[in-house]
Parts: C-alpha cells; sequence; structure tokens
C-alpha cells in the first residue's frame, strides 16, 4: 500500500486528503499529517514514500526551503497549493518536486499523482502543463511545437480523449508527448536526486533516449 | 474670427471717441466764443455753430456704423474741418500765444485724434495729409508774420495723430491677445467638457441598458417567464425606446412629476405620486431621478411582496428629492453583496455621477426606503475670463501711455527745455524734473513688463511728480509760466496718468485735476503768466482731455473685460454645448449599431409576440444577449487586467444560475483591443449563459497569442464561432461537451 504525509495549515484540507486516500483503489495510507513540516522528517512521517505539501504555510512566502531539504532527502514530494501562478509552479519544479497541484485541481488528480510519485512516473496536471507550455525564461528545456500544443491543450480541456481529437492523434500519444516534457524538465535546472531517479527511469523504460536530451 | 473682447473693445471705443470729440471741441469753441473777441464775430457765431452741429450729425450717423453712409461721411468731415481751418482769420482770435492755441487748432487735433478709433491707418494718413497743411495754410492767412514761430508747434498734430494711433493699436493688440488666450483655454475647457460628458453619457446609457434591457432579457433568459405575456411585451417596447432615444446630456429644462408619472405608469403596482404639480429641472437631472425610480420600483415588484409603493418628490433648497418606499418584507440592508451589479452599484453611482447621492433604508419585515437626492443645477464648463483680458487691456494701455510719454518727453518737452535754457532762472531744476520723469516712466515701463503691479511705490511716486512738478515751476519766472517754456505744465499729468493706469476713475482724475490745479494756483499767485484765459482753457483742454481720456479709457477696459467675458463665456457655454451635444449623439448612434443586430431584434420580437419568451430557443438566446450586456458593464478601462474583468463578471453572473465553473489562467497575455476583446470572449460568455452543470474556462498567453477556451454542457449551436477581429475560433463536439477554443494572434 502508498503511504504519504500530509502537510498543510488547513485542517479541512487535511480531512479532505484523508478522505480521497482511504476511497483511492489501491488505497493509499495517511501515516502522518500536520501543519508543521516536522511531521514529514519524524516518525512516522518519515517512512512515508510520498509527502504531500501546501507550499504556503505561513506569511513568509512559498516554504521552499523545506521543499529543498525534503528533495535533497529524496523524497518525492507533491506540491498542493492554493497558488497557481507560473513563476511558483516552474520554481517547485525546479527544485524537485515531482509534481504541482493545485487545490482546484486535488479532487480530480491528488490520487492519481500520489501513485504516479510512488512509482516514479510522470505526472502532469493541467495547471502545471499551462505553465510548461507558457514557459518563456530562457533556461527552459527545448520543446517540440507538438510537444507544447499538446501541453497548452491539456491545460484548456482537461480531457486527454478530447486533445487527442482536436490534435488528430491517439490518447498514448498525447500521454507520451507529456511524460517526455516532464522527463526534459527533471533533465534541466538545479540536479536533484528525484530528478535524476526520474530521468533514469524514462530511459529505463524507454520513453526517452538519451541523445534527445 | 474676432473674439468678444476685440468686437467690445472696437464698439466702445468708436463710442468713446465719437463722445470726446464732441465734447472738446464744443467746449473750446464756446468758451472762445464768449470769451476772446473773433475778429467777424458774425462769421465765428455761424461758423462755430454750423461745426457743432455737423459734429453732433456726424457723431449719430457714425455711431450706426452702416458702410454706405461712412463712405461719404468722413470725406465730408474732413471736407468741413478744412474748411474751418482754412477761415481762422474771421473765428479765432488773433492774439493766441506763441503755440498758437486757437479752438480751430483744438478742433484739428481733436478730429485727428479721435480718428484712429473711425477709420483703417491709410485713411488716418490721408486725412492728416489733409488736415494739417489746411491748418498751416489757414495759419498763415490769419497771423502771416508769427506763422514761422508756431509752425513748429502745429506740426505737433502729425505726432499727436501718430500718438493716438499707437495707442489705438496697443489697445487692439492688447484685446487680440487676450481673445486668443480666451480661446486657447476654451479649447481645452471644451475637450474636458466632452470627454466628462462622454463618460457621464457612457455611464448613464450602460446604466439605463442595466435597468432596461438587460434586466428583460435576463428575467426571459432565467426561464421566469412561462409563455407570452402582455406586461413582457410592453417592457420590452419600452426598452426599445430607452436604448434607441436620444443622449439626454442637454441643459433643457423638463417636468420632473409629469416624468415620474410615466414611470408609475409602467409597472403592474398600485403607485401613489405625492408632491408639488409640477417641478422643472435639467433634462439629465430628470432623466437620473426617473431610472433610480424605475429601478426602485423594479426592486418592489420583485422582491417586496406587496402591490403597492409610494414615490414622493420635493424641493429642499436646491435639491432635488424623490423617495421611493413599500410597506414590502423588506432586506438587511447592510448585507447586500458590496460588489453586485444591483441597487448598490447603478443607483448610488449613477447619483454620484450627477453630483447627488442616494440611500437604501430597509431592515426584514419593515419595508423599503429608496431616497434619492440631486442638485437642481448642473454643472458649468466655461470659466470667467475676467482676469485674463483685464489683464490683457491693463497691459496694453500701459505700454501706449509709456510709448506716449517718451514719445512726448523727448520730441516735445525736450526741445523746449534746450531751447529756453537762457531763461529759466535756474537750469537744474529744469533737468531735475525732466529726468525724473523719464526715470518713473522706465520703471513702470520694468514693472509692466515683468507683468507686476505698480503696488504702493506708486503714491511715493506720483509725490515726487507733484514735487517735481512745483519745483520746476518755480524755477521759471512768473511771465513765462503756463506758456511755451513752461513745458512741464501739462505734461507732468502723463507721468502721473501712468502711475494711475490701474486706480479707480475717481482717483485717476482726482490726482490729475489736483496736479493741474497746483500749477495753475502756483501761476495765479505769481500774478503773471504767459497766456490769455482763453489760450489757457483752450491748451488745457486738449492735453487734460486727453489724459482724462486715457484714464477714461482705463475704466472702460476694465467694465469691457467683464462685459467681453460674460459673452465669451456665453458664446463658449453655446459652442460646448454644440459641440458635446453632436459627440454624445454620435456616440450613441455607434451604440445602438452595435445592439442592432443581437438585442434589438430580440426586443422587438417580444414585443411583438413574434418570440415566445417560454420557448427554450429564445430563452437561450436572451441569456446570452443578457450576459454579453453583463459583459459590457464589466468594461472597465481603470481595471488592471480588462479580459479577467470582463469574464469574471461572466462568470459571477454563470455561478448565480448555478454552474459550477472551473477557471485557469497562464502565461502572459498582452493588451487586446477592445473589439478584439469582445470577439474573444463571445464564445465563453454564450457557453457561460447556456451551460449547466461544469465549467472550465481557460485562458493562456504565449508568444503574443491569447487563448480563451471553454468546455461546457450547451447547445452548440448557440455557441458562435467568431472568425472575425484576428480571432480564429475551433470548436470541438464530444457528446454533451463542447469545447470552444477562440485564439487572438494580434499580439506578435
Amino acid at each position: 500500500m502508498n503511504t504519504v504525509v500530509v502537510v498543510d495549515d488547513h485542517p479541512a484540507v487535511i480531512a479532505g486528503v484523508r478522505a480521497w486516500c482511504a476511497l483511492a483503489d489501491p488505497p493509499i495510507e495517511v501515516v502522518a499529517s500536520g501543519t508543521n513540516v516536522g511531521v514529514a522528517w519524524l516518525s512516522p512521517g518519515d517512512q512515508a514514500q510520498v509527502v504531500i505539501l501546501d507550499l504556503q504555510l505561513d506569511m513568509a512566502g512559498p516554504a521552499y526551503g523545506d521543499l529543498k531539504r525534503l528533495v535533497d532527502a529524496g523524497r518525492q514530494v507533491v506540491i498542493y497549493s492554493m497558488r497557481a501562478d507560473r513563476e511558483t509552479v516552474l520554481a517547485s519544479l525546479d527544485i524537485g518536486a515531482f509534481t504541482y497541484l493545485t487545490k482546484a485541481e486535488g479532487q480530480d488528480h491528488l490520487v492519481a499523482a500520489v501513485h504516479a510519485a510512488a512509482t516514479n512516473t510522470p505526472y502532469t496536471p493541467p495547471m502545471l502543463s499551462g505553465a510548461f507550455g507558457t514557459d518563456d525564461r530562457p533556461n527552459r528545456p527545448r520543446l517540440s511545437p507538438r510537444e507544447t500544443e499538446v501541453l497548452l491543450e491539456w491545460f484548456h480541456c482537461e480531457s486527454k480523449e478530447m486533445v487527442a481529437r482536436q490534435l488528430n492523434l491517439t490518447v498514448r500519444r498525447v500521454n507520451a508527448c507529456l511524460e517526455r516534457v516532464r522527463i526534459k524538465y527533471a533533465n534541466v535546472g538545479r540536479t536533484a536526486p528525484t530528478k535524476a531517479a526520474l530521468v533514469a527511469r524514462a530511459i529505463q523504460d524507454g520513453l526517452i533516449r538519451a541523445d534527445e536530451l | 474670427m474676432t473674439g468678444s473682447a476685440e468686437r467690445g473693445l472696437l464698439r466702445q471705443g468708436l463710442r468713446y471717441a465719437l463722445v470726446m470729440r464732441l465734447a472738446v471741441m464744443a467746449a473750446a469753441s464756446l468758451v472762445s466764443l464768449f470769451v476772446e473777441p473773433a475778429p467777424r464775430p458774425g462769421v465765428a457765431v455761424a461758423v462755430v455753430l454750423a461745426i457743432n452741429a455737423w459734429n453732433a450729425v456726424y457723431a449719430t450717423a457714425m455711431a450706426r456704423r452702416a458702410a454706405r453712409v461712412r463712405r461719404w461721411l468722413v470725406p465730408v468731415d474732413v471736407l468741413v474741418v478744412c474748411g474751418a481751418c482754412l477761415t481762422q482769420v474771421w473765428t479765432a482770435a488773433p492774439d493766441v500765444g506763441a503755440d498758437g492755441m486757437s479752438w480751430v487748432l483744438v478742433m484739428a487735433e481733436i478730429t485727428i485724434v479721435s480718428y484712429p478709433w473711425q477709420i483703417g491707418t491709410a485713411a488716418l494718413a490721408a486725412v492728416t495729409a489733409a488736415v494739417v497743411p489746411a491748418y498751416l495754410v489757414g495759419a498763415v492767412i490769419a497771423r502771416p508774420d508769427e506763422w514761422l514761430v508756431s509752425a513748429p508747434f502745429q506740426l505737433w498734430l502729425v505726432m499727436e495723430a501718430a500718438l493716438s494711433w499707437g495707442l489705438y493699436k496697443f489697445v487692439r493688440r492688447a484685446a487680440r491677445a487676450a481673445d486668443r488666450q480666451v480661446e486657447r483655454g476654451e479649447l481645452l475647457r471644451r475637450d474636458a467638457a466632452i470627454a466628462a460628458s462622454r463618460r457621464v453619457d457612457e455611464h448613464e446609457y450602460l446604466a439605463a441598458l442595466h435597468d432596461t434591457a438587460s434586466a428583460t432579457l435576463l428575467m426571459v433568459g432565467a426561464g421566469v417567464v412561462p409563455g407570452p405575456r402582455r406586461w413582457l411585451a410592453d417592457q420590452a417596447a419600452r426598452d426599445l425606446d430607452v436604448i434607441s432615444e436620444p443622449s439626454v446630456a442637454s441643459h433643457r429644462e423638463v417636468d420632473l412629476m409629469g416624468r415620474l408619472r410615466e414611470v408609475a405608469g409602467l409597472t403592474p403596482l398600485r403607485v401613489r405620486l405625492r408632491g408639488p404639480d409640477a417641478l422643472s429641472v435639467p433634462a439629465v437631472t430628470a432623466a437620473t431621478l426617473c431610472h433610480g425610480t424605475r429601478e426602485a420600483l423594479t426592486n418592489v415588484v420583485r422582491h417586496s411582496g406587496v402591490a403597492e409603493a409610494d414615490i414622493t418628490a420635493s424641493l429642499d433648497g436646491d435639491t432635488v428629492v424623490v423617495e421611493v418606499a413599500d410597506a414590502g418584507r423588506g432586506f438587511d440592508a447592510e448585507h447586500l453583496p458590496r460588489h453586485g451589479y444591483g441597487v448598490t452599484r447603478s443607483l448610488v453611482e449613477r447619483m454620484r455621477r450627477v453630483g447627488g447621492r442616494a440611500e437604501v433604508v430597509s431592515a426584514p419585515g419593515q419595508g423599503c426606503r429608496v431616497r434619492m437626492e440631486c442638485p437642481r443645477t448642473t454643472r458649468q464648463f466655461a470659466a470667467d475670463d475676467t482676469e485674463v483680458i483685464g489683464t490683457a487691456f491693463q497691459t496694453g494701455l500701459g505700454w501706449a501711455v509709456v510709448v506716449m510719454n517718451l514719445v512726448i518727453l523727448f520730441l516735445l518737452d525736450l526741445p523746449k527745455l534746450l531751447t529756453n535754457l537762457d531763461t529759466y532762472r535756474a537750469v537744474w531744476p529744469q533737468v531735475l524734473a525732466w529726468g525724473g520723469f523719464l526715470a518713473i516712466t522706465a520703471w513702470a515701463a520694468l514693472v509692466l513688463r515683468r507683468g507686476r503691479q505698480l503696488g504702493r511705490w506708486r503714491w511715493v511716486l506720483v509725490a515726487v511728480v507733484f514735487a517735481l512738478s512745483a519745483l520746476a515751476t518755480e524755477s521759471i519766472p512768473p511771465e513765462h509760466r503756463l506758456g511755451a517754456v513752461h513745458w512741464s505744465e501739462g505734461d507732468a499729468g502723463w507721468t502721473v496718468a501712468l502711475l494711475l493706469l490701474d486706480a479707480r476713475a475717481v482717483v485717476f482724475v482726482g490726482v490729475l485735476l489736483a496736479q493741474y490745479a497746483m500749477t495753475f494756483g502756483h501761476a495765479a499767485l505769481a500774478g503773471d503768466s504767459a497766456v490769455s484765459f482763453a489760450g489757457l482753457v483752450n491748451a488745457t483742454v486738449i492735453v487734460l482731455g486727453y489724459q482724462l481720456a486715457v484714464g477714461l479709457i482705463a475704466a472702460v477696459l476694465r467694465g469691457l473685460a467683464a462685459s467681453s467675458a460674460k459673452v465669451a463665456r456665453a458664446e463658449e457655454e453655446l459652442r460646448t454645448a454644440e459641440a458635446v451635444a453632436e459627440q454624445l449623439h454620435r456616440d450613441r448612434m455607434e451604440r445602438y449599431a452595435g445592439l442592432a443586430d443581437t438585442t434589438v431584434p430580440l426586443l422587438r420580437g417580444l414585443a411583438s409576440g413574434a418570440l415566445d419568451p417560454g420557448d427554450e430557443g429564445v430563452r437561450q438566446r436572451c441569456a446570452v444577449e443578457a450576459a454579453k450586456m453583463r459583459r459590457l458593464f464589466a468594461e472597465d478601462t481603470t481595471a488592471p487586467d480588462q479580459l479577467l474583468h470582463e469574464l469574471r463578471a461572466c462568470i459571477e453572473l454563470a455561478e448565480r444560475n448555478g454552474i459550477s465553473v472551473s477557471f485557469a489562467e497562464c502565461g502572459v497575455r498582452p493588451e487586446i483591443p477592445r473589439v478584439a476583446r469582445r470577439t474573444l470572449t463571445e464564445p465563453a460568455v454564450a457557453a457561460l449563459a447556456t451551460a449547466r452543470g461544469r465549467v472550465r474556462l481557460t485562458v493562456s498567453g504565449s508568444d503574443g497569442s491569447v487563448t480563451v477556451s471553454v468546455v461546457a454542457d450547451c447547445p452548440p449551436h448557440l455557441v458562435p464561432e467568431p472568425n472575425t477581429d484576428g480571432v480564429r475560433t475551433s470548436t470541438l463536439v464530444d457528446g454533451d461537451r463542447v469545447w470552444v477554443q477562440a485564439t487572438w494572434q494580434g499580439g506578435r
């Protein structure tokens, strides 16, 4: 059974996550939860496979420092935040977060994201997809026009079937596109063990070739 | 175009020139007739009477300013004056002083001096060239042995013509400058007025749309009306009238009570209207109060649960007060949504725009009372330009007097002083007086140039002038006083005139006369003097008359500034009102054209009964148009992100109808022009208005292009696919879900 620790300063959010995890198939066990990132470092939270982290724990701005320490310790972190701005999303991914979910996307994507994190398979929810697709920073990875197209269409309609129909692709191709983009992002910027693991896994699975990076 | 200040100046200038000419000539000629025996008394009487009679005829005809009469009037006048000059051998006393100051000379001078206000520069030169030789010839005939001595003084006539012309030019130029300044101010003010009126009218129009067409369409769109209803048809017809009616931003007054009665008649309520029989208010105020009343009554119909309401109108000082009250179930006024588009926004903001206020008093179970207050007078855009025109006149006249004084000091007084150096008891007081007057004139010129006021220093300097004048008189032997040797006698008055130019007329005249009285008294005390009484009168009349005229002109110009400013203001108001009305009319036409193929046919169909409000298709079309209007109301140039601001207004409306909207945006978006923005949001607005259940609305921007995407359960045929204004649209239908994406690429 996949295990998670939930760090969020709002009890309603924790309750909601617990409910989704209990209903998940296969089920996910919430081993610990708390309003402070300490629960992820202390037993039993330190044993959880995935950390669900609220980025905005106090008034001091995004908790990039906490995220960095968790990532450097080899933890899989799913960011679950109110913030939806591109800069925060991309900065979290660059530090090494596994994926980024806005609170509005929780119901549809949180459980799937946790399963993906546990198996180290890329997971790109719509908001993150939009951030990738509109990224204009100089150090961004090089994406093909098709990849950008898929990213934006997925952001807009939230249905892979519709994206596939719109672009005359198969759903498999759409998924492959999204995964390749995620790997490309894991391969740029700051080095982190989680990012390296993601890339290694993708090459191993034949999702991407080493020379494409 | 000649401005109001210049026009006023020319009219007043002509009038005063004619009056002065009439008065000075009458005084000089009649005094001479009675005091100095003329060589041929009979002829003299006849000539003097004829001249004065002609003068009166001339002044009246000239004042009427008929071009046809003027053409022969001036030549005849010149002939008459020349005739009188040539016949002075019979009419003027022979023993005048060295400067030959007879009444005939006074006549010639005043004629020439007053001409610049009556004829053009070339004509003035021609007239001077005729009158001066005529006078000289007449003088030679009258006094063949003396004429060489007095000729230089008589040639001063030419200089007087030039000085008077200079005065005229200076003041006229000042008037023109004032007009230009006023005009520039007017242009700025007019632009501001048009902009302000456009804003007010735009708000007013949107508010009217909100209360009428938007409310009706929203009601039909929400499915409140099950089928054709008489009242709905009437409402739609009235809405059509409102959106096509001309703008109300006029200064016309209308009867508020009549309008309120009309409004009251348009509801299913029993309305009691109380107030005076008639209450006259500006059209804008009436329209605002009526719209407010209509909205208040609509709220009574919708929410109060009772079928009657009271309207009370009254006038409290200069404030018009209208109250709409009901005894219905009421509501908690404290807990209304703050940013809603309902009562608060349209009523309170609308009243604030016309400078009034609105207040909603209600509590659960206590009914509701809406009180609207509005000032009865509307704003005036034109400003008072009295100050501008007054300052320009004062400066122009100031420069004219400075130049005149310098010319007199250098070309008249200095020669007199230098040729009589041997005659004075002592020379230094004369030189001191002359230099003093010159220095004071220079100082006044400096103050003028800096655009300042003379201030209190003027009184010190007036005292200095008096002292210098007395000193100069004292150093002249008594037998030469008041004669040609006594240059400072009348001319000290010019310096006084310069110093007191902006003083009140009474002060000006008083001080000037005091200066003369002092000099005459000084001379009289010594007993002896150089001139006869008549000569003195003639000399004084012409110089003092001129000086007084300058003072008079100053006073007249001050009055003229006020009246010119008033005329300018009236003209400006008229022109501004016209420009505003024209612009507003254009705006209205444009806006109506914008609604012509969407809202208008819908309302027309509802009004005529051709469209059934219970029909699903009609209902949905109404919902879409109502949503578009919501977007229009949300158009606000001050919002930091207009696209999101407008979309949020539509999301708010959809959520109120039970739709769950998931909204997301990402990327950087360029500013989108209004027309393109409307096209871009068109599919989303229509989808939001007709969707059921869940809607995903997203906005993305990258590489200068902007995409608005909507995924919803809605009838695909109701979602437009615009491909204009640089916007491309694509639609994908997947079962019940419709996905429409509109992309604008204009920012690349």
